[in-house]
């Protein structure tokens, strides 16, 4: 199994290198073309989550293996304000800065698993898996 | 990386490369914006052929760029969109909606042409 | 493929079959197969090491009489590495070692008789000869003490049976993968993109639309958009079978992708029913350009593309003055 990779999120254009270490990540594991780009793409909406919301985090990349299936996992984390109403986060068109409001549930849509956790004050972390199908 | 506007005849180019930053597109905006006044272009064409993702914070500017545009008097199209990028865009939800879309870079410069004349012949 | 390749790549198909050490261990109890079985497997060592290459020749004496069995006889690359598989088989069935790594061993054998097509019923009978030749050896060796020679073949029948449950989910595993692959096919198949003229596209779908094939019908048409640099799709809808909400979007879908590249989308077929519906549902279907039958829809992407369609004998319309 790969080591796993972190960038480091501080500028937006932490954020382009954060999407392409994973498209590289989901080839590199024998995601198809336009899985890579699903993978670039979610990525690159929790990274300007982060720059937007809690100006400094990290987004870690992870190859996954388990019984019969290939993955990768992505962990975004920071240690910003929290979001207050995670739920309405969740919901599509909903955004408090400089989003579209479908970050996070766009990111939500194109991976496979997708799990918030948020505390105010403390910080949010994003984990989302993709299965190579 | 900043964009490069290329200017052929009344109709600016921009040519978005392989890596693009929030910065550089927001540099995009403020230079297009600059030039449709100074050149007084009646097209504008941003070709992402070279993009491997569009998403939320790029669609919502390249469609702030095409508004912007149209008020100053200039039809923008975006060109070259890549079949996965597009089905990423959708899949996200994303979708461009009232700016005009064309194959390429020789597609959108007939759309404007066609645009042009139907507008009648202009006023020199 | 090397030696560490193919290593990894056994190791990867233990993994995909879920023989863990534990899963071994349970194939053990369920044959039977206990500690006291190796005592007397020892016991026939000597026999079963002497008599190798004639148990061997008879296993493969019995596939190459069939012609079922041809692709793997008649393969010299596949046939030399099933003997030399074989013959290290015949002496770790009598080594008492039924690990892991025999079990690798088995599985590798296996995936050789899946390559060559071996049909199960094949398989058993050639194994059935073999086990036949190995108990007539064991029953010669112990022909003053019968019942012993009995006990000490039922014990290595325990590990023969162990290997055939190996070799029998291998196959059938094989088989279910080919089926997969096929249906996989179908569906790619189901779901052609047609160039109709130049820069004009159909696309018809038929069936039954769910979020899987949604996503092969988009990411096919737009592929195809940019191969054949279309300009107008007609999309028909006559043929799938219920149009409710969630199809309804992932058609949106598709037309939004498109667009997106620059072609514009004409759906056609959708019946006075499905569109009721669709508009009780409250589905915005303003968006899209519809037409009411395929014809309509094929004429309109011609009107489109600025092609005129004249009858044979019709006087030409005069030509509209264009901008020079």
């Amino acid at each position: 199994m790969s080591a796993e990779i972190r960038v480091p999120i501080e500028h937006e254009r932490d954020i382009v290198t954060a999407r392409q270490r994973g498209r590289e990540l989901a080839a590199a594991n024998g995601f198809s073309s336009t899985d890579q780009t699903l993978v670039a793409l979610a990525i690159s909406e929790i990274a300007r989550n982060i720059v937007s919301y809690a100006k400094r985090g990290e987004v870690m990349l992870l190859a996954l293996e388990e019984t019969g299936r290939r993955g990768i996992v992505v962990i975004a984390r920071d240690e910003g304000p929290g979001i207050a109403d995670p739920e309405l986060a969740m919901k599509d068109g909903y955004s408090t800065a400089k989003s579209l409001g479908v970050g996070l549930p766009g990111a939500k849509r194109v991976m496979d698993e997708f799990k918030l956790e948020t505390q105010l004050g403390k910080g949010t972390t994003v984990t989302m898996k993709k299965w190579v199908r | 990386m900043a964009v490069p506007i290329l200017k052929q005849e009344d109709v600016l180019i921009a040519q978005v490369q392989a890596i693009l930053s929030d910065d550089d597109l927001n540099q995009l905006k403020d230079d297009l914006s600059n030039r449709i006044g100074r050149a007084r272009s009646r097209g504008v064409i941003i070709d992402v052929t070279a993009l491997d993702v569009l998403d939320s914070f790029a669609t919502r500017t390249i469609r702030g760029i095409a508004y912007t545009a149209k008020l100053r008097g200039a039809n923008t199209v975006v060109v070259g969109i890549q079949p996965d990028v597009a089905f990423g865009m959708v899949q996200l939800g994303l979708s461009l909606e009232g700016v005009e879309t064309a194959l390429d870079l020789e597609e959108g410069l007939a759309f404007l042409r066609n645009a042009a004349n139907s507008r009648g012949p202009r006023v020199r | 493929m090397t030696v560490s390749d193919r290593q990894r790549s056994l190791q990867s198909s233990m993994h995909d079959m879920g023989l863990t050490e534990e899963a071994i261990e349970r194939r053990k109890r369920i044959v039977g197969l206990e500690p006291a079985d190796l005592g007397r497997i020892a016991a026939v060592k000597d026999v079963v090491a002497r008599g190798a290459e004639e148990f061997m020749a008879t296993f493969f004496e019995f596939l190459s009489k069939l012609d079922e069995a041809r692709p793997l006889v008649t393969s010299h690359g596949l046939l030399d590495r099933a003997r030399q598989l074989k013959k290290a088989h015949l002496a770790a069935m009598v080594q008492g070692e039924y690990g892991t790594r025999y079990v690798e061993q088995r599985l590798e054998l296996a995936q050789l008789y899946a390559r060559a097509g071996l049909e199960m019923l094949v398989f058993l009978g050639a194994f059935h000869h073999l086990l036949r030749a190995i108990g007539s050896a064991i029953m010669k060796q112990f022909e003053r003490s019968p019942m012993e020679g009995f006990e000490n073949f039922m014990s290595l029948q325990k590990v023969a049976f162990f290997d055939i449950g190996i070799i029998v989910d291998v196959l059938v595993m094989e088989r279910e993968r080919t089926i997969r692959q096929q249906e996989e096919a179908i569906r790619e198949l189901s779901t052609p993109v047609l160039q109709v003229r130049d820069r004009m596209l159909l696309l018809p779908i038929i069936g039954v639309i769910d979020t899987h094939r949604a996503r092969l019908i988009t990411e096919s048409l737009l592929r195809a958009i940019r191969a054949n640099r279309a300009k107008v799709v007609v999309m028909d809808v006559t043929g799938v079978a219920t149009i409710d909400s969630k199809v309804a979007n992932h058609l949106l879908q598709t037309v939004t992708a498109a667009r997106l590249m620059g072609a514009l989308v004409i759906v056609t077929g959708l019946s006075s029913e499905v569109a009721q519906s669709l508009v009780a549902l409250g589905i915005e279907l303003s968006k899209i350009n519809t037409v009411g039958d395929l014809q309509g829809g094929l004429e309109e992407a011609e009107r489109v593309l600025g092609y005129r369609l004249l009858r044979n004998g019709d006087a030409l319309p005069p030509p509209t003055m264009t901008e020079n």
